[in-house]
């Protein structure tokens, strides 16, 4: 087996007296499409926001690809190649969708500033080049028609795949995906598990927060459960499924099902 | 020592009470009401009237301008600031409420005129006799009134209930809608006692001071700095930053020069931001953060498409080529034009950092002050060639902006753009100060034209077209940033610098650069200026300059480039055309910023090019369908 993307070691997180994160350690496989599933406050966009250092552990160590993640900032973070989607879509306002995408590119573009304010021949081809990328990105999740519409006037569920694509463009290692089915109806969500399996099969690892359980169960290669911020369960969807203490966490305690 | 004490207190008791009304109005909206000072001006002025041209008594007329002044505070928040903070960002707050000082100065100053006006002490001129120190009468009652507004607005803020709905709304302004608390109407009220507390300050002040229209930002800015060394929205604080920063300013002026007194200020403004950005009694309330990325602003999207595009820039640049044929030579509308264009430079500069970056600058007058002295004075002093000169203002000013935006990295929002008042502030204190070097107050003369090798440019029609060459050169290297990664990525800063930052963005190398393109063109406008007017003078380049161009580029369009433009045009060209204009330039300055932040967000030009390509849009709309993913090959 191949080195993990990404590893989790002890990682505690404290809000004054509320211990969003205890001790959680895990392991996310190189290619893999790990879903990180929970109830509501379980610490899992908490988790997110620690591995991109939104704001600091109280302790533990977090490596991706044997990099230390705790001492970098968010942008060297995504420098490395770990980009992440937000809970609520986090488009840029005052932009079309086109250039939403484009921005994510902006890391491949070579020419510096004064090259683009010359209207250099180089500068403009890159240009060209980066646009083609963006429209096939666009197209994969289906928002072509919309590229010069204002991405603010986007339905939620379209923004929140116009954020993946434009995490996309930014050519992750891993992404991070922050409930990117929130929003979408049940046939949406379908065509969503076949562009995460697409990606994953590109060679980008995958973690994806969500709720939707027939998503999560239908595409992740591995399930792992947050609840009241502690690694409760990790492994195979169909083991998820058969774990005691999952539907505990989601259903409640067994007597009151019985 | 002792007379240098009590004068500062007086000062400082006055910066005090200013500093109290901001205080108050920054604890309940988060806003930092830079109109502040105007009221203490309205007030002192009405009560000049009410007193000596009415022949009121002194507490009937006291009475009578405190009422008047309040009431026009609530009847200008009522229509501006109330409707204005529902909708705008912070930072586009604090620029409507440089409007609404613009407007304020520009009212008084139709109904008042420009001169000076002086108060009677309320109770005779014979200073009193206190173990020694000769202590103006007028004293007692500004220490005594700065004393009941702070003990009254104490009491008010922390033993009513109407206190603690002021402070709810400061706390958390959505939960206490939900709790039933009239936002809007605590938010007027703050307005309205911010106004009469600046009315009741210029009234007691007035006496020892002469006042003039604009007036009102010096009050302004000693008030506010006064709450920034004090800690922002904390009462104490405002008290002890303005008796402190009254007694400094009082040693300044004893001991160094009264010409440096407002640098000294300034500086120590610059070292507090630096220092302990939340002042020296931080309140820990944190309010909405500042930056100008709220979720709140919805920002349309304006550009004319492809074809149209060059279409139209080809028609607009043959134009501006045959334009001097159709003005009249003797006319001075020419000069109008060259200027125009001059300016536009500067604001081209201030739409890169404003418009695409989304920083505000309120000191892009002091980088032209630095192109247009230092251009100046190496040609005057030192023979040195225009184009030379021109070129040492800009590495200077770009000297200037890293040294500023380095210094100031860790500050965030309103504080960065008060950061850059103070420096146009200093600027304009050392232009002033340094008689030797500038010419001071009355300003360096004999500068030559501008010229290139032996080529001079000294008639309004060959600046004209140098001038325009330089536009069209700038504004094509502009727009191919813009069109770009650069321009991409700045848009993407200013509207979510957090998502930005997650792509692997250098937020703060791009807001560098953003700040040097806008010093390096402001430097040069100010250059030009210099070599166009062969005169400057500190009041040509200061923070009125830099509040003009900020409303020139909003109501000409922000973030479009050349739609700033329009509103150079419109600013700089009317008073020309229509000389009664030129009384009420001011207020008209201060009524169009405030109105075009409220009605015209992406200003004329976004309005116009909007109601041009309405037909497109109109077509697109029918291209669309509901479901993005489901109906890919129903794709035209």
């Amino acid at each position: 087996m191949s080195a993990a993307a990404l590893k989790v070691v002890k990682v505690s997180k404290r809000f004054g007296g509320l211990a969003a994160i205890s001790d959680v350690s895990l392991e996310v496989p190189d290619g893999s499409l790990t879903a990180l599933i929970g109830p509501n406050g379980a610490g899992k966009t908490t988790l997110f926001n620690l591995l991109t250092n939104i704001f600091p552990s109280t302790a533990g160590e977090m490596y991706f690809y044997e990099t230390p993640l705790n001492r970098l900032s968010p942008k060297q973070i995504a420098g490395l190649g770990l980009i992440r989607t937000f809970q609520t879509a986090r488009v840029f306002p005052g932009m079309t969708v086109l250039e939403n995408v484009l921005v994510g590119g902006h890391n491949q573009v070579c020419r510096n500033a004064v090259q683009q304010m010359l209207w250099l021949p180089s500068a403009r081809r890159e240009e060209r080049e980066l646009t083609a990328r963006a429209d096939a990105f666009l197209d994969l999740v289906g928002l072509s028609r919309f590229r010069h519409d204002a991405a603010t006037d986007l339905p939620m569920g379209a923004q929140k795949l116009l954020e993946v694509s434009r995490a996309l463009m930014a050519r992750p290692r891993m992404l991070l995906l922050d409930e990117p089915a929130a929003g979408l109806n049940d046939a949406e969500t379908a065509e969503l598990a076949s562009l995460l399996r697409a990606v994953r099969n590109n060679g980008v690892t995958v973690m994806v927060v969500e709720h939707n359980m027939s998503l999560v169960m239908g595409v992740a290669d591995r399930v792992m459960v947050l609840d009241a911020g502690i690694l409760v369960a990790s492994g195979s969807p169909q083991e998820i499924r058969r774990n005691a203490r999952v539907i505990e966490a989601y259903v409640g305690q067994q007597e009151v099902l019985a | 020592m002792g007379p240098i004490i009590v004068g500062g207190l007086l000062q400082g008791s006055v910066f005090a009470i200013v500093a109290l009304g901001f205080a108050l109005v920054y604890r309940v909206t988060g806003v930092i009401n830079l109109s502040q000072g105007a009221f203490c001006i309205v007030g002192a002025l009405t009560m000049y009237t009410l007193e000596l041209t009415l022949g009121w008594p002194v507490p009937l007329a006291a009475l009578g301008a405190v009422v008047a002044t309040t009431a026009f505070g609530t009847a200008l928040g009522a229509a501006t600031f109330v409707p204005a903070l529902k909708r705008l960002p912070n930072s586009s707050m604090l620029m409507l409420t440089a409007g609404l000082l613009t407007l304020i100065e520009g009212a008084v100053l139709v109904v008042w005129g420009s001169d000076p006006y002086d108060l009677p002490a309320f109770s005779g001129e014979a200073p009193a006799d206190i173990a020694g120190l000769r202590v103006p009468t007028q004293g007692f009652w500004i220490a005594g009134t700065a004393m009941i507004v702070i003990l009254t607005l104490w009491y008010v803020l922390s033993r009513t209930m109407l206190g603690k709905q002021l402070r709810a709304c400061a706390e958390n302004p959505l939960a206490a809608r939900l709790m039933g608390i009239d936002v809007a109407r605590m938010t007027l009220l703050s307005f309205t006692l911010a106004a009469m507390i600046g009315a009741i300050g210029g009234i007691v002040v007035a006496p020892i001071t002469s006042l003039q229209f604009d007036s009102g930002q010096f009050f302004t800015i000693f008030g506010f700095i006064a709450v920034a060394i004090g800690g922002m929205g904390s009462f104490i604080g405002a008290v002890v930053g303005g008796l402190v920063l009254g007694v400094a300013e009082q040693f300044a002026a004893g001991y160094i020069s009264s010409l440096f007194s407002n640098a000294l200020a300034v500086i120590l403004l610059l070292l507090i931001l630096l220092w302990r950005p939340s002042g020296l009694f931080a309140t820990g309330v944190v309010r909405r953060q500042d930056v100008r990325t709220e979720q709140q602003i919805h920002l349309g999207i304006v550009r004319f498409r492809g074809r149209d595009a060059v279409m139209f820039a080809v028609l607009a640049v043959a134009a501006l080529l045959v334009l001097p044929w159709f003005v009249p030579q003797s006319s001075g509308l020419l000069s109008s034009l060259v200027i125009t264009g001059i300016l536009f430079i500067g604001v081209l500069g201030l739409d890169i950092l404003m418009g695409y970056a989304g920083q505000v600058s309120l000191g892009q007058g002091g980088f032209m002050a630095i192109g247009g002295y230092t251009a100046a004075i190496l040609a005057v002093k030192y023979g040195w060639p225009p184009l030379l000169g021109t070129a040492a203002g800009i590495v200077l000013s770009l000297v200037c902006a890293l040294v500023l935006s380095v210094t100031t990295m860790r500050l965030r929002g309103v504080y960065l753009a008060l950061a850059t008042l103070a420096f146009g502030l200093l600027v304009d204190s050392l232009a002033t100060g340094m008689m030797d070097v500038t010419g001071g107050p009355s300003g360096l003369v004999g500068i030559p034209s501008f010229s290139i090798g032996s080529f001079s440019f000294a008639s309004p029609l060959k600046m004209y077209y140098l001038v325009l060459v330089l536009i069209i050169g700038l504004v094509l290297l502009l727009l191919g940033g813009v069109r770009s990664s650069f321009g991409r990525v700045l848009k993407a800063i200013r509207t979510d610098q957090m998502a930005a930052t997650a792509l692997n963005i250098d937020v703060a190398r791009y807001k560098v650069a953003a700040f040097a393109i806008s010093a390096a063109l402001a430097s040069l406008s100010g250059s030009l200026y210099a070599f166009y007017f062969h005169y400057l003078a500190p009041e040509m380049v200061n923070t009125s300059r830099s509040l003009e161009m900020i409303t020139m580029l909003v109501i000409g369009g922000e973030g479009t480039l050349v739609g700033s433009l329009v509103g150079v045009a419109l600013l700089t060209l009317l008073p020309e055309i229509f000389q009664p204009f030129a009384l009420y330039k001011r207020l008209a300055e201060g009524a169009l910023l405030v109105l075009a932040f409220q009605y015209l967000p992406a200003g004329i030009y976004g309005f116009l090019a909007r109601w041009l390509s309405r037909f497109d849009d109109r077509c697109a709309r029918r291209r669309r369908s509901l479901s993005p993913l489901l109906s890919k090959e129903e794709s035209p």
